[in-house]
């Protein structure tokens, strides 16, 4: 066997939040060998992950690594415990082209990027004509990636159109959905991809600026950015001739609502971010009232390839309901929670189970398009994922984010949060979304408090239609979708709250008792030390009037002799 | 360049720059708005003035949306009036204000309580009298005999008694009466007999005359007044006020016609054909048995009553007095009993006391004039020996509540005792008794129709008739309604509905003194003025008036007390006005209102935040048309606000130019001083 | 402006910088004080009040003073299914604290996030910046007590 070259470990966001910077310190104490900190593979679940690169070529890869000796050891020494092997089932269902680079190259050395074949779209863009560039990318079919599914061609068109270069190009990575992190992702393991996508655009359209509208949580994408930035400036990768490219990055301060197009410009502009009535559209008044336009991360994302590859070839992969990859967030009920690449038309069978490995007889649902999307019953999972299969189901795909729903999940409590979501964060401009969204939360905390009745799910269901017609902006036309998609599948989860003031999964604490089976128990009075109000009697009773039903007791039981039950059953 | 489109299928044309509510409105369609003014740039926040793009299927706000080429637009379809409707709907259920006061809401004439209450503590009587006129024509009589509904829900009870509203009537009338003069309308030639001369009929008579329709009283009586002058005794009514009170509307040119009795020496028919329209106002004068054996031997309150107001207050003595029942007609018996000279008088009454529908002022002051009270006893025979009346009764429990919501009385078996009497008096309730070509209804009242008074179009009926027995306010309304609907026929003159939206901060009952929300200057914090009364010696043994009108002095103090809690918009609210047009409802969605954080901080500007739709017109006005920029939008979603910086209030800087109040579509923003 | 906001200046004083202007602020004193508010206003000319608007509609700015240990739950979807309700509720038990609140020690505050893009380790909290993932309640506490003890 060939010996180790160098190190990789992956130190992005989840790698990090999963003790990677612990494991790099002990390597680095360990070895003398280079160590690259990369970005994300995808396989967010293994991490910290380490790959070993040898001198063949070939590397090892090691997951759930931790900062003990051992550990280390069996890296270093090529040891076999820990060795990880991407899943058989993802690595024929995955098709990386977008995320081909992600988590194998070192994100802000731009000399690893352009090794690896960065830039050469940027090249061979200019070396044809912008409107040769634009034809490309509507050969290629390319849709909006942030949710709309926009024809991005057509979108660069409109800005190429208009005279002058005074112009901007913004790049959306507010990524708000809660329970995404594509974008994330991209930025901190590739964020050359991203910019030199928006240097493409910026020849293309011409325009002279490039902002891109970050989330502040988002810190060391931001991190990246900068450092990319600098390169592109320094390596003059940001100048066309005698045009040159101003980049620049502002940090979001917070609001779902800035995804929309108008908030954003509006924050860009330093003020709130409250979206406003179209036309004008941003092509004719955006940013400082100059033409603008604006496609999100991932989009960008996609450009180079396009370039490299050419539109026609891009085209050839994906379905008629969208054409390329797409990245997907997977996360919730599943095995391996990550960022997975697959064509577009892949089945949710195919994602959820094959490659996320969800246990079939477990899932209930799931959810894409997060707070503005809507749930998908696993009756219905051999829908190929694409922009119009599923709107078609009353959910819609998003920027990709994918949460998978289980058994043991309430549909009411999920539709309950999503609302609590994005009431909160409705700007306030448009009575429909302002009150309305704050109605239909009130009524879902009413059901899931066990006071609600039937006829509040008409209510909801009016309202809902009503808010979706009645609002200026795609938060609030979109934020009814995860009550009706739920009304529309899981009618009767609401119906057993309201009229039989039971929640099947056992979730909605106003229906929940927590018992403790005697049969089962074996007076090892962990349960009593850990419950935080001393709910629990000495002869082993838990007092509902006491109890919080926050489950500390469940988890501290060996025998799993406590239970959540339906309110009042023995 | 102009663009070619419809709204609701009529071609129409817009010139450049006009929105869909532009062009709309210059083709005679009002598209009603909130959030809109043309010195300022769109808000588009609303969505009260959506249209439907017929083609697209999508709604839009017409404020902002431009309209183009060959598109369809619904402007009163259905869908746009219920998108309408629910936008409306949605602002009144966070809408945390009162629009309308609750003492106004309570009054059954809704008499505008806070303006004259604030007309008289100011001194100006004449303005209060005419306020009050407005919805109450016999205010001499209703300031005394009044049972007060409005102070009944006024606000201060939560920390205390109610303004002393009524006492501003009564002043307002004995001070201003002899000299006011309405501004009567030429006579348009139509004219209208009513059947009555109670207060309903002259109410109805009072506003058919300044509707300009000539009204004729019929009379059976030989003196007008009905209940006020045969049921009301001396000491609560003095006739020679009511005489005065009546004869104003001799001098308003209303024709009384006496000792003409409908269906005796009157028909329906003959009033019909010499008459534009009759309006049936002929009370409830039939009283009711005691419904036990020997019913016959009592003697009915109302007819006792009267006969005492016909002989001018000199009747014999009744000797040892029992009054059956629990209402305000028992209590006037009782106490006119003891005046009489009675030696015993004794109420039965077959509930407890919290039961009894008297009001409390009558029963306290039945009880300081000596009147015993046996609660929890029902008659159950009246028998006649020895020349003396022997009244068995039987002992109650309360049991659940009935439909009317009060504790149903049970008997208690083996309970039966005797009571002796020279006089029982039934004062169990009135029953209408209509001629056999007046429509009646199951409980033997006149039958009308949705609006409470017309019973064909032509024959209106109003007042107790159509009630049952009442109050002379409600009377007064009712006469009131049935004027308005014969104008309306007879003159094509649009009736005056109040807006049906009246957003309340809620009833004095579900408030802590904390939560009432003050935007006036100085509220007083002195208690009730009190009400000066004659000498017991003298309640008991003369008719004379109990108690005396209060001071202007007192008034004034007393006007002091009154927080204002209607709305100072509520004129000229768009939002109510929308919401009325609209048939919206102020409980169409529950749940949790803005708060009432309303700022009184500036001499001359209230900012009521709860009333706010969060348009942001203010704050525009404030930075584009003004160049101040001192408000500003805060917070976001259902939270969101208008606020000054660091929220503390308009600062020195503002020069209180009141643009931002005129563009203020509700109250959220207004002169501290209501006009 | 007052000497000690003078750290604006590194920023072009544009009033389209004032988000900018407001981050820094915040990452400088901890929050967004009324005289900071006043700086930037003067700084960045825009009126005081409209300046409050804009740091009172994004949630990232707090106008109170955060404890030296800033917890933020993060409720977004993944974590929210995987227990963060649960998470607040045993945070609220140890530590008395609802979302918005710092304690009166001064040592923890605890804010919600609508997500920290850690999904696959939900349910997740970060304590100043740092993730903690895959929480249950006895890792919690560990974390909680290891930051109490610094």
């Amino acid at each position: 066997m060939s010996e180790i070259i160098k190190l990789k470990i992956g130190l992005a966001s989840c790698g990090i939040a999963a003790g990677g910077e612990a494991v790099f310190e002990a390597l680095k104490k360990a070895t003398a060998l280079p160590i690259d900190q990369v970005g994300c593979i995808g396989h967010c679940y293994a991490e910290p992950l380490v790959e070993a690169c040898l001198a063949d070529g070939s590397s090892v890869m090691y997951s759930n690594v931790k900062a003990d000796e051992k550990s280390i050891q069996d890296i270093l020494s090529l040891g076999g415990e820990n060795r990880f092997e991407v899943p058989a089932a993802r690595k024929a269902k995955e098709l990386l082209k977008v995320l081909a680079l992600a988590g194998r190259i070192v994100p802000t050395d731009l000399a690893d990027y352009t090794a690896n074949g960065g830039y050469e779209g940027l090249k061979k863009a200019l070396s044809l004509s912008p409107e040769e560039v634009i034809n490309e990318i509507k050969l290629s079919g390319l849709r909006g990636r942030g949710g709309g599914g926009f024809p991005t061609g057509m979108k660069w068109s409109f800005l190429a159109a208009k005279p002058g270069f005074d112009k901007t190009v913004i790049c959306n990575a507010d990524e708000g959905d809660p329970g995404a992190f594509m974008d994330r992702s991209l930025m901190e393991s590739v964020p050359h991809q991203v910019l030199e996508g928006m240097l493409i655009a910026a020849y293309a359209t011409g325009a002279s600026r490039l902002v891109i509208y970050c989330r502040a949580e988002y810190p060391l994408a931001i991190k990246h950015l900068k450092i990319a930035i600098d390169q592109i400036y320094e390596a003059k990768l940001n100048v066309f001739g005698n045009r040159s490219i101003e980049i620049s990055i502002k940090e979001g301060a917070g609001a779902f609502v800035c995804g929309e197009e108008t908030a954003l410009i509006a924050s860009l502009e330093g003020q709130r971010g409250m979206p406003r009535f179209r036309p004008p559209f941003p092509t004719d008044r955006g940013y400082q009232d100059k033409p603008t336009m604006i496609n999100n991360v991932e989009t960008f994302g996609n450009i180079p390839v396009i370039l490299r590859e050419g539109g026609n070839a891009f085209a050839s992969t994906g379905s008629e309901g969208g054409r390329g990859t797409k990245l997907f967030a997977l996360a919730g009920d599943l095995q391996y929670p990550g960022l997975v690449e697959v064509p577009m038309g892949t089945t949710l069978n195919e994602i959820v189970f094959e490659i996320g490995g969800a246990d079939r007889s477990h899932v209930k649902a799931v959810q894409t398009g997060g707070p503005s999307g809507g749930c998908i019953p696993v009756e219905l999972f051999d829908t190929p994922v694409d922009y119009d299969s599923l709107r078609s189901l009353g959910a819609i795909m998003g920027s990709g984010g994918m949460i998978v729903i289980g058994k043991d999940r309430c549909m009411v409590e999920t539709a309950r949060y999503f609302l609590d979501f994005t009431h909160r964060e409705s700007c306030g401009k448009c009575t429909f979304c302002r009150i309305g969204t704050t109605r239909m939360f009130e009524i879902l905390e009413r059901i899931v408090a066990g006071k609600g009745c039937e006829a509040d799910l008409d209510l909801l269901e009016d309202l809902g239609k009503k808010i979706k017609a009645g609002s200026l902006c795609g938060l609030g036309q979109t934020a009814p979708n995860p009550v009706l998609a739920t009304l529309r599948f899981y009618r009767n989860e609401y119906l057993e709250h309201v009229n039989e003031h039971k929640c099947r999964a056992m979730q909605c604490n106003a229906l929940v008792d927590v018992v403790l089976d005697k049969s089962k128990c074996v007076k090892c009075k962990l349960c009593l030390k850990t419950c935080p109000l001393n709910a629990i009697s000495s002869d082993f009773v838990i007092d509902p009037a006491l109890c919080t039903r926050c489950n500390s007791c469940l988890d501290s039981c060996p025998k799993k002799a406590i239970i959540r039950a339906a309110k009042g059953d023995k | 360049m102009s663009i070619e489109f419809f709204l609701d299928g009529k071609a129409v044309t817009a010139e450049a720059g006009q929105t869909i509510m532009d062009v709309a409105r210059a083709n005679g369609i009002n598209i009603p708005g909130l959030c809109g003014d043309k010195r300022i740039s769109k808000t588009t926040s609303c969505f009260v003035c959506v249209v439907k793009d017929k083609k697209t299927g999508k709604f839009l706000p017409s404020c902002s949306a431009m309209p183009a080429n060959g598109q369809e637009i619904e402007v009163t379809s259905a869908e746009v009036l219920e998108m309408r409707r629910t936008a409306l709907n949605l602002l009144l259920s966070e809408h945390n204000g009162d629009c309308e006061a609750p003492c106004t809401l309570a009054c059954p004439a809704h008499a505008a309580v806070e303006e004259y209450v604030r007309a008289a503590a100011n001194g100006d009587f004449a303005k209060a009298l005419q306020i009050i006129k407005e919805r109450i024509p016999m205010p001499i009589t209703v300031g005394r005999v009044c049972p007060r509904f409005c102070e009944k829900q006024c606000r201060r009870n939560v920390d205390g008694e109610p303004v002393a509203i009524n006492e501003f009537k009564r002043l307002a009338a004995d001070m201003c009466y002899d000299s006011y003069m309405e501004d009567l309308p030429v006579l348009s030639g139509k004219k209208a007999a009513i059947v009555g001369g109670g207060p309903a009929g002259l109410a109805a008579a009072y506003y058919l005359r300044l509707r300009g329709i000539a009204p004729v009283i019929f009379e059976q009586m030989d003196k007008s007044g009905g209940m006020t002058r045969y049921g009301i005794p001396e000491y609560r009514l003095p006739k020679n006020l009511l005489d005065k009170e009546i004869a104003h509307f001799e001098k308003m040119g209303v024709e009384f016609v006496y000792g003409k009795k409908l269906g005796g020496n009157l028909t329906l028919s003959e009033l019909e054909q010499n008459f534009d329209a009759v309006i049936i106002a002929i009370g409830c004068w039939q009283a009711s048995g005691m419904r036990c054996e020997g019913e016959e031997l009592a003697t009915p309150g109302i007819n006792f009553l009267r006969n005492v107001i016909e002989n001018n207050c000199s009747a014999p003595n009744p000797g040892k007095v029992l009054v059956v029942g629990g209402g305000n007609t028992a209590m006037d018996c009782l106490r006119t009993s003891v005046r009489l000279g009675s030696p015993e008088v004794t109420c039965i009454y077959r509930r407890s006391e919290a039961e009894m529908p008297a009001e409390k002022i009558e029963i306290a002051e039945a009880k300081e004039e000596g009147v015993n009270f046996q609660f929890l006893t029902a008659p159950v025979k009246l028998e006649k020996r020895n020349g003396k009346l022997i009244l068995t009764c039987q002992k109650m429990t309360l049991g659940e509540p009935d439909a009317s919501g009060r504790r149903k009385p049970v008997p208690e078996a083996g309970s039966d005792f005797e009571i002796e009497a020279d006089t029982v008096i039934a004062a169990i309730g009135q029953k209408t008794c209509a001629p056999a070509d007046i429509p009646v209804n199951r409980y033997g009242c006149v039958e009308v129709g949705n609006d409470g008074v017309t019973v064909r179009s032509g024959l209106y009926s109003a007042g107790d008739c159509v009630s049952g027995a009442a109050t002379v306010v409600e009377a007064l309304a009712s006469g009131r309604r049935a004027a308005m609907a014969a104008a309306r026929d007879l003159l094509g003159i649009p009736v005056e509905e109040e807006n049906p939206i009246n957003v309340s901060r809620g009833n004095w009952q579900e408030l802590s003194a904390d939560e009432l929300v003050v935007l006036r200057d100085n509220l007083s914090a002195e208690p009730r003025e009190k009400l000066s009364f004659i000498p017991l010696t003298e309640r008991k043994t003369t008719f004379k008036e109990v108690c005396a009108t209060m001071s202007a002095a007192q008034l004034a103090k007393e006007g002091k007390r009154c927080i204002e809690c209607s709305c100072s918009d509520k004129a000229d609210c768009k939002l109510r006005e929308f919401a009325g047009q609209s048939g919206c409802r102020t409980d169409a969605y529950s749940g949790v209102r803005q708060a009432a954080s309303y700022d009184v901080r500036h001499p001359e500007i209230i900012q009521d935040r709860g009333k706010c739709i969060k348009c942001g017109i203010c704050v525009k006005i404030c930075k584009e048309v003004v160049n101040k920029s001192l408000l500003s939008l805060q917070k976001r979603g259902f939270a969101s606000c208008i606020g000054t910086a660091f929220d503390q209030g308009f600062p020195d800087s503002c020069r209180e130019c009141g643009e931002c109040i005129n563009a203020c579509p509700t109250g959220a923003l207004d002169w501290r001083k209501k006009r | 402006m007052k000497k000690e906001y003078e750290f604006l200046r590194s920023i072009p004083n544009d009033p389209g910088n004032l988000i900018k202007g407001l981050q820094l602020l915040q990452s400088s004193c901890g929050y967004i004080s009324v005289d900071g508010i006043r700086a930037a206003a003067e700084y960045f000319g825009r009126p005081e009040a409209d300046v409050e608007g804009v740091v009172s509609f994004y949630a990232q700015f707090k106008r109170v003073k955060p404890g030296r240990y800033q917890i933020s739950v993060c409720d977004g979807t993944a974590c929210h299914l995987k227990g963060a309700p649960l998470i607040h509720e045993w945070l609220h038990q140890e530590l008395g604290l609802k979302p918005g609140e710092t304690a009166e020690d001064g040592v923890f505050s605890l804010e919600t996030v609508a997500c920290l893009g850690c999904c696959s380790l939900a349910p997740v909290m970060s304590v100043n910046g740092k993730v903690h993932g895959k929480l249950d309640r006895k890792t919690m506490m560990k974390i909680l007590k290891e930051y109490a003890a610094k």
